[in-house]
């Protein structure tokens, strides 16, 4: 049974939440809730709730990446400066740690922003392939819910779309 | 109250009339734009005149070896930090009428920023070995001096403007989408179409993206204070008398603050006229704007007066000399000028009906930067005319119209990249004002829902 | 290895200078200069243009503080109660201190000024980049920058006058930074000769161009590690001590009447030069 994407929009977050809460406790054969996806124009704490437990891994990078930055700068400078002829400057230790602790703080903060960003690109899935069904309503004013199901699945979908006042419901053409 | 926005702005409305600002400014703009060009092209002729000739010609001398591109240069990274205390800071505190402002700041942080590296390559002498001051391997095992502030500014520099630069970026992918589904020909569309990354706004973009957008956040603001901090250690960490102070640091700080929140007002009366941003850059949000200026001036008229203090009771008799050479000597005017502008012109700021009077807070704002920019200047020029070996005492030393001819050009530089990105990217954050909006809206429904109950 | 190299040597890295423990070993090149005997001739200032191939700029550029005399005569009046100040006239030749701990190596960005092992400070002109940053932190303002390309600049080492340049020594091009070497190009002849012939240099056998020129002898120079050279033996009688930063006769409750002195020492530069004080009638 080929599988067929669905685009609901909705007016507000009311009725999309409201939609995604039926979804979830209606069980639809052939459609899974996890492939549900919530499209919006901006930011959405609030409705979160409805779409159920996603983890957000992006810390983990960031982790990893400023700890990295830091140990890679002090051992970098560390090392250059035990090389460098082991040459004194001004009277100072030929690894002086007040200098070597300022560059070891950049890098620290370096490292976390690239690795925080590298770790939002992999989370989020960017740069993405276009979806199949877009409107461009959706950057606009509309809160928008992608679904995917069996044909089968359709009609009900749709039905539970209607009830809660979806705006527009977009289909992908049959194959 | 007034209202820093109106909440029944349609959403659809606020995307009509942000994206209208990529498409037709008023006159002024494209007047600003020649002016702006005109003025570079005066900086990139004395900088090839110097470059051919020798640093001989921007009249520095060997006891004056440091002149005005290393005091525009500290201007110039001093106001970049305002965008990050507005988009970074003011995000962490919730400050929701950041929102329609911050963008623009943001891309003033950047801008200045790589108006100040300019400032590196010109001041130096063999600007074509510039490259020496990277770490980078090579068969010698030469490294850079990692001892030297000049090194820990390459590297915080390197960082800040990476990571604002980054941070403009992610913060803006959303509203790049919709500049994507908006304008549908052109080179235009093909740059949205690749720097917006496929955004969609599915919910594992948004929350993704809060998170990515909250820890960029928290690593700015440290960046930003340790960035204005090393510069200061330029200084700082020197001998000289009027530079070895150890409250430059925080000093430096507060001075960068203040000046960026003056040419942030500067940006907004300028934005607001030309790309008839009246209904986002309201008279409130500037109020706000201007309260904060005046709250970081007061703070850096008292980090001032406690530098003044601790010379003036400290043992260190070469650095009173210095700073009773500033007072009295020949820098005399412009110290007194620096204090004036810095420290009692804004006090005019906290009187209620100068602060939404645009005009008046265009021409205030200007003055305040030239305040800032006199500090700059009274901090590194006295120094050198009074510094501790008698031999050097010498004031007379004035810069050359190379020097004068590339400051000037700066300020055109800065122009021209801050123009052409509000022409050529949404300069209002259309998701945020979005999100600013729909609050507004639920906390009124909350209250007429409670006030019914009742 | 470097990181190695940089846990096996942890402690040495660690070690500041200078320091009674870490001595110099075999030179320690220092100076002491007598201004009782200084005439102001600047003779010595001479010396080291035709020595170290300085470029004389001419007056504009002179004027506009231009000029590169690594060894100058600065001129003092002390007009006190006198009828005509120049009678108080004083004079202070001024070199490269050679500090042994110089705040112009901390902060130059590209480590192109360092501390070499004979105690000196050496200047590397291929590495300069030109951020002027050792100017504006030495204290005393003895490094001089190449404001203009000198060697091309056809008044200054005009057609006949090149062949007087010293071939031992290097011209500078524009955009460095140069300050005094201690003759650095005679130092090291001399230091290889004594290599080759497996002794160490002799009092005396090297001698920097302004000591050489001092019509009144007033310029000492030599190895401070030497005990038999005399300018070792004139720091120890003025009891001038190279790594302190306050001498100890001038803590003393009655501060001896001894001229040596060096010059803001309590920068903590730990200065090379010492200099004697010049007398004056009121001591008479």
């Amino acid at each position: 049974m080929s599988q067929r994407h669905l685009l609901a929009l909705f007016n507000d977050f009311d009725g999309a939440a409201a939609a995604i809460s039926e979804l979830r406790a209606t069980s639809i054969k052939g459609f899974d809730i996890d492939d549900l996806i919530l499209k919006s124009p901006i930011e959405h704490p609030e409705v979160e709730a409805v779409l159920g437990d996603k983890p957000i891994n992006v810390q983990w990078f960031t982790l990893i990446g400023a700890c990295m930055g830091g140990l890679l700068a002090f051992f970098l400078v560390a090392s250059a400066q035990a090389n460098f002829f082991a040459q004194i400057k001004g009277g100072k230790p030929i690894v002086p740690l007040p200098p070597d602790f300022v560059l070891t703080y950049e890098m620290f903060i370096l490292g976390g922003v690239f690795i925080t960003v590298l770790g939002f690109l992999i989370c989020a899935g960017l740069p993405a392939k276009r979806s199949p069904l877009y409107s461009s309503k959706v950057s606009e004013d509309q809160i928008g819910i992608l679904v995917k199901g069996d044909e089968s699945a359709l009609t009900t979908l749709k039905t539970i779309f209607t009830k809660h006042r979806a705006l527009e419901i977009q289909e992908e053409a049959g194959r | 109250m007034e209202k820093d926005i109106r909440e029944d702005i349609a959403w659809a409305q606020i995307n009509k009339d942000v994206l209208k600002s990529l498409e037709n400014p008023r006159k002024l703009y494209w007047i600003i734009l020649f002016i702006a060009i005109a003025m570079v092209g005066v900086a990139v002729g004395c900088e090839v005149y110097q470059y051919q000739t020798g640093m001989g010609v921007a009249n520095k001398n060997n006891s004056h070896v440091w002149g005005l591109y290393i005091a525009t240069f500290i201007f110039w990274i001093g106001m970049s930090h305002s965008g990050t205390l507005l988009s970074a800071i003011l995000h962490l505190m919730h400050a929701d009428w950041r929102k329609p402002i911050y963008r623009f700041a943001e891309a003033m942080t950047t801008f200045s920023l790589m108006t100040a590296g300019l400032f590196v390559l010109v001041h130096l002498g063999r600007l074509w070995q510039v490259y020496y001051v990277m770490p980078y391997p090579s068969e010698r095992w030469v490294w850079p001096n990692f001892q030297s502030p000049l090194v820990w500014d390459m590297f915080a520099i390197a960082t800040y403007l990476s990571s604002s630069v980054i941070f403009l970026y992610v913060g803006m992918i959303p509203d790049l989408a919709i500049c994507r589904d908006n304008i549908h020909s052109g080179w235009r569309k093909k740059l949205y179409t690749v720097m917006s990354l496929g955004w969609e706004g599915t919910d594992r973009q948004w929350r993704n993206f809060r998170i990515t957008y909250l820890t960029v956040a928290c690593f700015l603001i440290p960046l930003a204070v340790s960035v204005h901090s090393i510069v200061a250690s330029d200084f700082a960490m020197s001998n000289m008398p009027g530079w070895h102070v150890t409250s430059f640091p925080p000093y430096f700080v507060a001075g960068a603050l203040y000046s960026g929140c003056a040419a942030i007002i500067t940006l907004f009366v300028i934005l607001r006229y030309t790309f008839k941003f009246e209904e986002y850059m309201t008279l409130s949000i500037m109020r706000k704007l201007v309260r904060l200026t005046f709250a970081i001036a007061m703070v850096w008229t008292y980090l001032n007066m406690i530098e003044f203090a601790s010379v003036w009771y400290g043992h260190d008799q070469t650095a009173k000399d210095q700073l009773i050479f500033k007072a009295t000597g020949p820098y005399a005017p412009f110290f007194w000028a620096m204090i004036f502008f810095g420290s009692i012109l804004p006090l005019m700021l906290a009187f209620k009906r100068f602060q939404t009077h645009l005009p008046i807070l265009f021409v205030v704002s200007i003055l305040l930067n030239v305040g800032m920019w006199l500090e700059r200047w009274m901090i590194i020029a006295p120094s050198f005319a009074h510094g501790h070996y008698p031999w050097t005492w010498d004031h007379d030393q004035w810069p050359s119209f190379v020097q004068w001819g590339i400051v000037f050009g700066s300020f055109g530089w800065f122009t021209l990249l801050f123009m052409v990105f509000c022409k050529v990217f949404p300069s209002v954050s259309m998701y945020e004002v979005k999100e600013m909006v729909y609050h507004r809206t639920l906390a009124l429904k909350g209250k007429s829902a409670a006030k019914g109950g009742h | 290895m470097s990181i190695v190299n940089l846990l096996g040597n942890w402690s040495d890295f660690r070690q500041q200078h200078p320091s009674d423990e870490h001595k110099h070993l075999e030179y320690k090149w220092a100076m002491s200069i007598d201004l009782d005997a200084c005439t102001g001739c600047n003779a010595c200032s001479v010396a080291c243009y035709a020595e170290n191939n300085l470029p004389v700029v001419g007056k504009e550029k002179f004027s506009h503080g231009h000029s590169h005399h690594w060894m100058r005569i600065e001129r003092y009046w002390d007009n006190d109660g006198r009828e005509f100040a120049d009678q108080g006239a004083q004079f202070l030749p001024m070199l490269c201190q050679q500090c042994e701990s110089a705040p112009c190596e901390t902060v130059c960005p590209v480590g192109a000024t360092n501390h070499t092992a004979d105690g000196l400070n050496s200047q590397n002109y291929h590495r300069c980049v030109g951020s002027r940053y050792c100017n504006a932190n030495c204290p005393y303002k003895v490094r001089y920058f190449n404001w203009y390309d000198y060697p091309t600049t056809e008044n200054v080492w005009p057609e006949p006058m090149r062949q007087q340049l010293n071939p031992d020594a290097t011209v500078r091009g524009k955009g460095v930074m140069e300050k005094c070497t201690f003759c650095l190009q005679r130092l090291r002849a001399a230091q290889s000769t004594a290599r080759t012939e497996g002794r160490s240099v002799r009092d005396g056998e090297v001698q920097t161009a302004c000591q050489q020129v001092c019509p009144t002898g007033a310029i000492t120079f030599g190895n401070l590690v030497d005990p038999e050279a005399k300018v070792g033996k004139q720091w120890m009688q003025q009891q001038v001590e190279l790594n302190k930063d306050k001498q100890v006769k001038d803590t003393a409750e009655h501060a001896s009447k001894l001229r040596g002195y060096r010059v803001l020492e309590e920068l903590r530069t730990y200065p090379s030069v010492m200099y004697l004080e010049q007398l004056r009638e009121s001591a008479i």
